[in-house]
């Protein structure tokens, strides 16, 4: 149970880095694109900066939300795993991605058509953070101590 | 005992200085004049005792001898009224007395795509308390879906024609960087909606030509000095970084690349502060105090406030006082921080100052002098 919960955080932590370098880095590449001086330090600092400053300055910590829409992914794939009879890992990879969809349809609806998360404002940007969830939700199967179903 | 003495006499001098330097202050008193107002946004004087206010939710309404009459001006176009949306500013042109027209600025819903809207600035002749004659003077492109980050200040300048500030749109920020659209952008057409010749983008492929200073994030105060030499600008930042800007054609004002705030989420928008080519702003505020209307006073009521630019803030709710040496910004005063959030300020013609409270409850509060100095 214990090594599940650190699994679970793990999973997170995984996500959330997936999220804020994918929000970093997209914001980088514009910045580029316009001759602005982005070099490798940079992009370091600036993801190292947004990983905190988006989990303690931003409207809502982005690990908790990450977290949240995870919690109730994995728990409907559990529920599933139990009538169907597919890999843990798969199911638990597209509940990730699942999440990670509903977080980026839903919280422009909670903010006026917002997108909070500004990785998140192209379909592009929008298919990697989904990823990014799948990534973590696979990690999350892959690595649970219970037994394969 | 000479201790005492001494003691007695350093408190009467600190106590003589405190009344001398409250002496110095400017004293005045808050009246006021209208309230219930429905989101008040712009407002301007036809007369001494006559003004114009708009409400957000969408009406024109008639201020009469300190009386808020009960019937809007009619023939005001149905206007988007959401989140920031809606009946947003009003400008008298230059020879109102004569012409009679006025200009209004407001968030508008396309009519064959209902999911998107635009900000569009239209003039009409205003008689017998009716809008008539209406003109479509700007309309911003391209749509967008948020109804947030319009912009939408109006300004005329000395030589007649109109500058209209237009939001980056929230989602739009890096179009503020492109020619190509009115996002992020300070406007300037003629009067009648045509574009002046030495607009600076007139003759450059593929910009628009209206366009008269770009990378601006969300303009809602706009004015400038007694002799129209110095426009002032100022913007809202994100978490941070609200800027106050002496706004010249052609300039780039930086918006996103550029910036001293941080975004909503908490990532960085950018980690650059400043960029060769990208002006820096005379002055910005962090954290954030929502900048939301301004005016260069030049009235003759309270002169120690003669040549100071006063901007309402929405957070917490205040106006700051901008003392200026030139283009410089000397000091900066809070003042009627105790009245909620401030939507508007804008100078009297009898040199008293006017201030809007936000929210569905709004008020009209004029800024007189103090009775007691009299």
């Amino acid at each position: 149970m214990l090594k599940n919960i650190l699994m679970f955080l793990v999973t997170v932590f995984i996500t959330t880095f997936l999220l804020v370098s994918q929000t970093t880095i997209s914001n980088l590449m514009w910045l580029s694109s316009l001759d602005m001086p982005v070099n490798a330090s940079i992009v370091v600092t600036s993801i190292f900066h947004d990983l905190i400053s988006m989990n303690t300055q931003g409207e809502i910590p982005v690990a908790g939300l990450v977290a949240s829409g995870m919690v109730i992914a994995f728990i409907v794939a559990r529920i599933t795993l139990i009538w169907i009879p597919i890999k843990r890992r798969y199911v638990y990879a597209f509940a990730g991605g699942a999440a990670l969809l509903m977080i980026v349809l839903l919280m422009p609806l909670a903010f006026y058509n917002l997108d909070l998360l500004a990785g998140a404002r192209s379909t592009l940007g929008k298919l990697f953070l989904v990823i990014s969830g799948v990534l973590g939700g696979y990690f999350f199967g892959a690595n649970l101590t219970t037994k394969e179903n | 005992m000479n201790l005492v003495k001494t003691v007695l006499i350093l408190f009467g001098l600190a106590f003589s200085t405190m009344i001398f330097s409250q002496q110095h202050e400017t004293s005045y008193e808050l009246e006021t004049l209208v309230e219930n107002l429905d989101y008040p946004w712009g407002a301007v004087f036809l007369s001494e005792d006559e003004i114009l206010v708009t409400e957000l939710s969408g009406a024109l309404r008639v201020i009469k001898s300190g009386k808020l009459l009960p019937e809007p001006v009619k023939g005001v176009p149905n206007v988007l009224f959401a989140e920031q949306g809606g009946l947003s500013d009003i400008a008298l042109h230059p020879e109102f007395q004569s012409n009679r027209l006025i200009y209004l600025s407001f968030s508008e819903s396309d009519a064959d795509q209902n999911n998107l809207n635009t900000l569009k600035v239209i003039r009409g002749r205003l008689e017998d308390n009716t809008l008539q004659n209406i003109k479509t003077i700007f309309r911003a492109t391209p749509l967008r879906k948020t109804a947030i980050h319009y912009g939408a200040r109006l300004l005329f300048l000395p030589d007649g024609t109109l500058l209209i500030t237009s939001g980056d749109g929230f989602n739009y920020r890096e179009q503020a960087q492109y020619l190509n659209n009115h996002f992020g952008k300070i406007l300037r057409v003629n009067d009648d909606g045509s574009i002046p010749e030495d607009n600076p983008y007139v003759s450059v492929e593929g910009a628009l030509p209206e366009i008269w200073s770009y990378g601006h994030r969300n303009l809602q105060g706009l004015s400038m000095n007694s002799d129209g030499t110095l426009i002032f600008a100022h913007e809202h930042g994100p978490m941070g970084g609200d800027e106050l800007n002496i706004i010249e054609p052609r300039n780039n004002y930086g918006w996103p690349a550029i910036s001293y705030g941080i975004d909503y989420s908490g990532a960085l928008i950018s980690p650059f502060t400043e960029h060769a080519g990208m002006e820096q702003p005379q002055k910005y505020w962090f954290p954030s105090i929502a900048p939301s209307g301004m005016t260069y006073y030049d009235g003759d009521l309270f002169p120690d406030w003669k040549g100071s630019l006063f901007i309402s803030a929405m957070v917490p709710g205040d106006v700051r006082r901008i003392t200026l040496d030139g283009e410089n910004v000397m000091t900066e005063e809070i003042l009627f921080n105790n009245i909620g959030r401030i939507r508007n300020i804008i100078t009297a013609p009898d040199g008293s100052l006017l201030l809007a409270t936000d929210g569905n409850e709004g008020k009209l509060i004029r800024v007189v002098p103090s009775l007691s100095d009299e």
